[in-house]
């Protein structure tokens, strides 16, 4: 207890004096340096052969069992998983940990749409000096360019991704007649129509809290909503043709009462699903097995197909979620971070058990074609080879798409508004306007250069 | 960030005689009393106290079924399995058993707070109370009107000033910060007040007693049932905060139960990757308040006698 | 009387202004010098966690921010920008609406109960007590959870009752009801405790004052308001200074809410979960900084008008 007490005492008093040098300073973040020498691979074998404890913030469940394959090949490296939230609950902890100069981890996994906003404040390493660059063929194009910039260097190593689908519930369409799953997004409305008059179940549900699925639709219909070039520029272009398209679609579908609007991911969610209020659920690669999870009851009724297209006999999806794992700047053992990121994300034992395991859709070519992950049936979905179907639409996935430096307040307006229109469900375009309006004078006054 | 009314400590006198009522008088009118029960104002009272209880009985309930039961039974009546054994064993085995963990975290913080609090409290109340000196009253007025500051204001300069001190991420960070009780000095100081004589201290000073030696023994003794109090209160709000350790801490072993469970909630809106822990969160819930309810069935007849007069009379 | 201010200005126990004629300087200094290490230890946590945390936010508060720039100095510039901003004063109005519906509510009932039980009158009266004090030992956290799984439109036990009576189930997390339902919330969870404040208050009343009363057969309720409530009002006070200061600052109710009504809620249903937005997902200390200043100068002036206003009344009757 007194030893408590003194330590205690003395942090106080450092709290105190350092509060008087905050006053007077701010901390600066560090000079931006970047060093573009390779390192050697006597540089890697020391480094890995070197006792080091390395860091990893991911909230990825069990991925424990992935690390503990990296730090069997290599003894001498401990490292500690830690995960302090999903999502933007890590990204604020991050940036905080950043702010502050100290507590950031080595390793951390950032969804790729977050990339670039912790490249603008320098923070991540740039991971071609280990030979990041090498790696682009093994993976998927459109997933290699979300980590890759156009100068050529690489800031993280791709994990996961989420090629948009259609998962139905066969017996329900079935009740409405309909035995063959929407190729079109025209056919996909009239099946609205019809299930809902024979059913009353929703075709699917369009959640107003969610701009990840709305980004991804527009990215299939081949939007270009955001851009950044790494530096002030910043590109804003939210209600474009592409977007009013599919806005002006859902606006449709949402007036005439065919689609639902609830929230998505919270329980009333998952007892909808359960329940067959929703009829389908146009969602990402990763859904399937997160289905099978939490709405069992309803095994063997489910199907998944590929996501309706805008043209009759096109083939193009978008992308909703993924992650990639980033080696932070702050790091003082960044090749054995590099190593992790790599390993983890690259070794074929590790990526295979992340897709069969973890249920993680593989970004890596070699894993989208492993036997062991394409022709595993799924019970859930009547015996279909459901990876096999997705990893054909990892193909199909716009190559260029790109997003702002400041996502997190791109999602948290759209929330605000677009988001709020479909759950009010007033007018959609107009809302998709607001959003533009509000991003933009976001970015200008942030002192970016809007194009 | 939990707003002031769930930190600040108040005085009770739960079964208590009534201050200065004799004791035979009271006891009298309360065989006087015996037969003017209402049944109406019974009926009535007990009617707003299903309203309190409700929601915990469907906790209780929920904790019994599977996440499959959860979501198609009715709310008020069990499902068609008896899970709530299977629930507990999952609470207490998910993670490698990391609940047990946030449990001991949350005893420990809540513990360690609530004595450094209701101690620093009851010195300084005293201090107020007893003593005149230069600034007294000028402090005492800026501590009191601290209650009033909006805590989000201070949430990231103490995350930095903490990492600074390389505080962040260790119990100190949840802790130090609760040790400050604005109001259990207001509450302290006027108990002190009400409840050390003034000539209890003069007869001690004649004595020869030091004026600390006066406060650790003399006036500390009388100042009992109000150090309870404050004890308690600091308790609740340590055991029940969730802001100050969200933003503090980040691995998952320091954690306390509020910040565990909320994680384990958000678990299932992951997106990739993402599991339904709906049925254990419950369950999780439920045994994470049966502690603090068990300490304040227990405790109720600690919180003693003539707290009140002082205290509420402020 | 005005609980707060009056305490912090009046030294509770007049007999400490005039001291003893022999005391001796030396004593004093002896006293003042013991005052000063009995308040010491207190003081030095309270300026470390509270005064120093909050002139560095003040300080902040005089910069702009900017993601491409950095920082750059503009005085007052950001309190003029909020005090333009729809998001804060949209979150004031509905703090300012919550203050005027639910406190009210939540003390009456409070009232009522420790009066009610105060009496005597009640069967099983310290099981009923216990009972509306135990939502106060129950997380926030935990809390909303519940009212969550209770509120759900489809499945939630409430709308499934509606239903089974064959009334259209009202949707509780919708614009119109959400309010309402986070009232509810905070309601459930601290009626408890302003009870038991209460209570405490009315246990502490010398039965003298009323016994009187009621041999002259006044009726309970006659003496609850003109004998009962008069004499508990400081306590009656402090519940309402830290009602008003709860509502202003309210944040778990709505940010755990959130997560089931995103769209509903909004990211600036109150000034501080705003502010709380502001600077985590904006990053825009400064500014956040300062809508926290304004929200507490607001807290402030409302709760000092409260208290003036109370002691005129008493003034005048």
């Amino acid at each position: 207890m007194r030893t408590t007490a003194r330590r205690t005492a003395l942090s106080l008093g450092t709290i105190v004096v350092t509060a008087g040098l905050l006053l007077t300073g701010c901390t600066s973040p560090g000079s931006s340096t970047t060093d573009k020498t390779t390192v050697s691979q006597a540089d890697i074998d020391k480094a890995l052969d070197t006792p080091t404890k390395l860091t990893f913030w991911t909230w990825v469940p069990d991925i424990e069992n992935e690390v503990a394959l990296f730090e069997k090949k290599y003894p001498k490296i401990d490292v500690e998983v830690v995960n302090v939230g999903n999502g933007a609950d890590e990204y604020t902890k991050l940036r905080t940990a950043l702010k502050a100069g100290k507590g950031a981890p080595d390793v951390a996994q950032i969804e790729y749409q977050y990339l670039s906003s912790f490249r603008l404040t320098d923070s991540l390493a740039d991971l071609t000096p280990y030979g990041a660059a090498d790696l682009s063929d093994e993976y998927v194009e459109w997933v290699w360019n979300q980590v890759q910039t156009e100068d050529g260097s690489v800031w993280a190593i791709p994990q996961d991704s989420g090629p948009l689908g259609n998962l139905y519930r066969s017996d329900i369409l079935a009740q409405a007649g309909i035995t063959e799953a929407p190729t079109t997004w025209a056919q996909y409305a009239e099946d609205a129509a019809t299930i809902k008059a024979a059913t009353g179940s929703y075709i699917s549900n369009m959640p107003g809290n969610d701009p990840g699925q709305m980004v991804g639709l527009f990215w299939q219909a081949g939007a270009k909503p955001f851009g950044y070039d790494g530096d002030k520029t910043v590109k804003v272009d939210i209600a474009s043709d592409e977007t009013k398209k599919v806005v002006d679609y859902w606006n449709d579908l949402i007036q005439k009462d065919l689609v639902s609007v609830d929230p998505d991911f919270n329980d009333s969610f998952y007892q909808s699903l359960a329940s067959g209020k929703y009829a389908g659920w146009v969602t990402a690669a990763w859904a399937p097995v997160f289905l099978q999870g939490t709405a069992a009851n309803t095994s063997g009724k489910w199907t998944a197909a590929k996501i309706p297209q805008w043209n009759e006999g096109d083939d193009v999806s978008g992308n909703w979620g993924g992650s990639s794992d980033v080696v932070l700047k702050t790091s003082e053992n960044p090749i054995a971070a590099y190593e992790l990121a790599k390993f983890i994300n690259n070794d074929p034992e590790s990526t295979l058990k992340f897709a069969t395991d973890q249920f993680l859709f593989p970004t890596k070519t070699d894993t989208l074609a492993d036997p062991a992950f394409v022709d595993q049936e799924a019970e859930f979905y009547g015996g279909q080879k459901v990876n096999e179907l997705f990893a054909g639409v990892s193909d199909t996935v716009d190559v260029s798409f790109e997003w702002l430096p400041f996502m997190d307040y791109v999602y948290s307006s759209y929330n605000e508004t677009l988001g709020k229109a479909i759950a009010d469900k007033t007018d959609l375009s107009t809302a998709l306007q607001a959003w533009d309006d509000e991003v933009t004078a976001y970015a200008k006054k942030q002192g970016f250069t809007v194009e | 960030m939990s707003a002031p009314t769930v930190s600040a400590p108040t005085p009770t006198a739960i079964d208590a005689p009534r201050a200065s009522t004799p004791r035979a008088k009271r006891h009298r009118r309360q065989i006087m009393r015996e037969g003017r029960r209402s049944t109406l104002l019974t009926v009535l009272l007990w009617a707003c106290a299903a309203y309190f209880l409700l929601p915990l009985l469907w906790l209780l309930i929920a904790s019994t079924k599977s996440n499959a039961d959860l979501f198609s039974s009715f709310g008020f009546w069990f499902g068609k399995d008896f899970n709530l054994f299977t629930n507990i064993a999952q609470v207490f085995t998910f993670k490698d058993g990391v609940y047990l963990r946030w449990v001991l975290n949350t005893v420990v913080y809540a513990g360690v707070s609530a004595f450094g609090a209701s101690l620093l409290a009851t010195m300084a109340g005293y201090g107020f109370a007893k003593y005149r000196f230069p600034g007294g009253r000028a402090i005492f007025s800026v501590v009191l009107g601290s209650i009033m500051i909006p805590l989000t204001a201070l949430a990231i300069p103490t995350y930095l000033l903490f990492s600074s001190a390389g505080l962040t991420n260790t119990p100190f960070a949840v802790i130090i910060p609760s040790l400050v009780s604005p109001f259990g000095v207001y509450l302290m100081r006027v108990y002190a007040a009400e409840s050390v004589p003034d000539s209890l201290i003069e007869a001690a000073r004649m004595d020869g007693a030091g004026e600390l030696r006066i406060f650790w023994q003399v006036a500390l003794r009388q100042l009992g049932p109000g150090v309870v109090t404050v004890f308690l209160f600091s308790l609740v709000a340590t055991w029940n905060n969730y802001f100050l350790p969200l933003i503090m801490l980040n691995t998952s072993d320091l954690y306390p139960l509020t910040v565990g469970l909320a994680q384990w909630q958000a678990t299932a809106a992951a997106g990739s990757g993402s599991q339904a822990l709906f049925s254990t969160v419950i369950t999780g819930s439920l045994v994470s308040i049966i502690p603090l309810v068990i300490a304040f069935l227990f405790l109720q007849r600690y919180w003693q006698s003539g707290l009140g007069t002082g205290a509420v009379k402020g | 009387m005005a609980v707060l201010a009056a305490s912090a200005s009046a030294p509770p126990n007049s007999r400490r202004q005039r001291p003893p004629r022999q005391r001796s300087t030396q004593s004093t200094r002896r006293q003042t010098r013991a005052a000063y290490l009995l308040i010491t230890p207190f003081l030095i946590v309270f300026v470390a966690m509270l005064i120093v945390p909050l002139f560095y936010s003040g300080y902040l508060s005089l910069f702009a921010t900017q993601l491409i720039g950095g920082q750059e100095f503009v005085g007052l510039a950001n309190y003029l920008q909020a005090l333009t901003d729809p998001s804060f004063l949209g979150g004031l109005g509905r703090v300012g609406l919550f203050l005027l519906i639910q406190v009210p509510i939540m003390l009456v009932l409070a009232l009522f109960f420790a009066l009610a039980l105060d009496s005597s009158r009640v069967r099983g009266s310290k099981a009923a007590r216990l009972a509306i004090f135990v939502p106060y030992a129950v997380p926030g956290v935990v809390a909303t959870l519940m009212w969550g799984y209770l509120y759900g439109n489809d499945f939630g036990p409430i709308a499934q009752t509606f239903r089974a009576i064959g009334i259209d189930a009202p949707n509780l997390l919708a614009n119109d009801n959400i309010l309402g339902s986070m009232m509810n919330i905070v309601t459930w969870e601290f009626v408890g405790y302003n009870m038991i404040i209460m209570y405490a208050a009315l246990r502490t009343i010398p039965t003298e004052l009323f016994d009187a009363a009621e041999v002259d057969g006044a009726s309970e309720w006659r003496v609850a308001w003109s004998i009962k409530i008069p004499a508990i009002r400081p306590a009656i006070m402090l519940t309402v200074i830290f009602s008003i200061i709860g509502s202003f600052q309210l944040f778990n109710e709505p940010n755990l809410l959130y997560r089931l009504a995103p769209n509903v809620i909004g990211n600036d249903f109150t000034p501080n979960q705003y502010a709380y937005t502001v600077a985590f997902v904006n990053q825009d200390v400064p500014y956040a900084a300062a809508i926290a200043f304004l929200l507490g100068l607001v807290i402030m002036v409302v709760s000092y008008v409260v208290q003036l206003s109370t002691q005129r009344k008493e003034n005048l009757s």
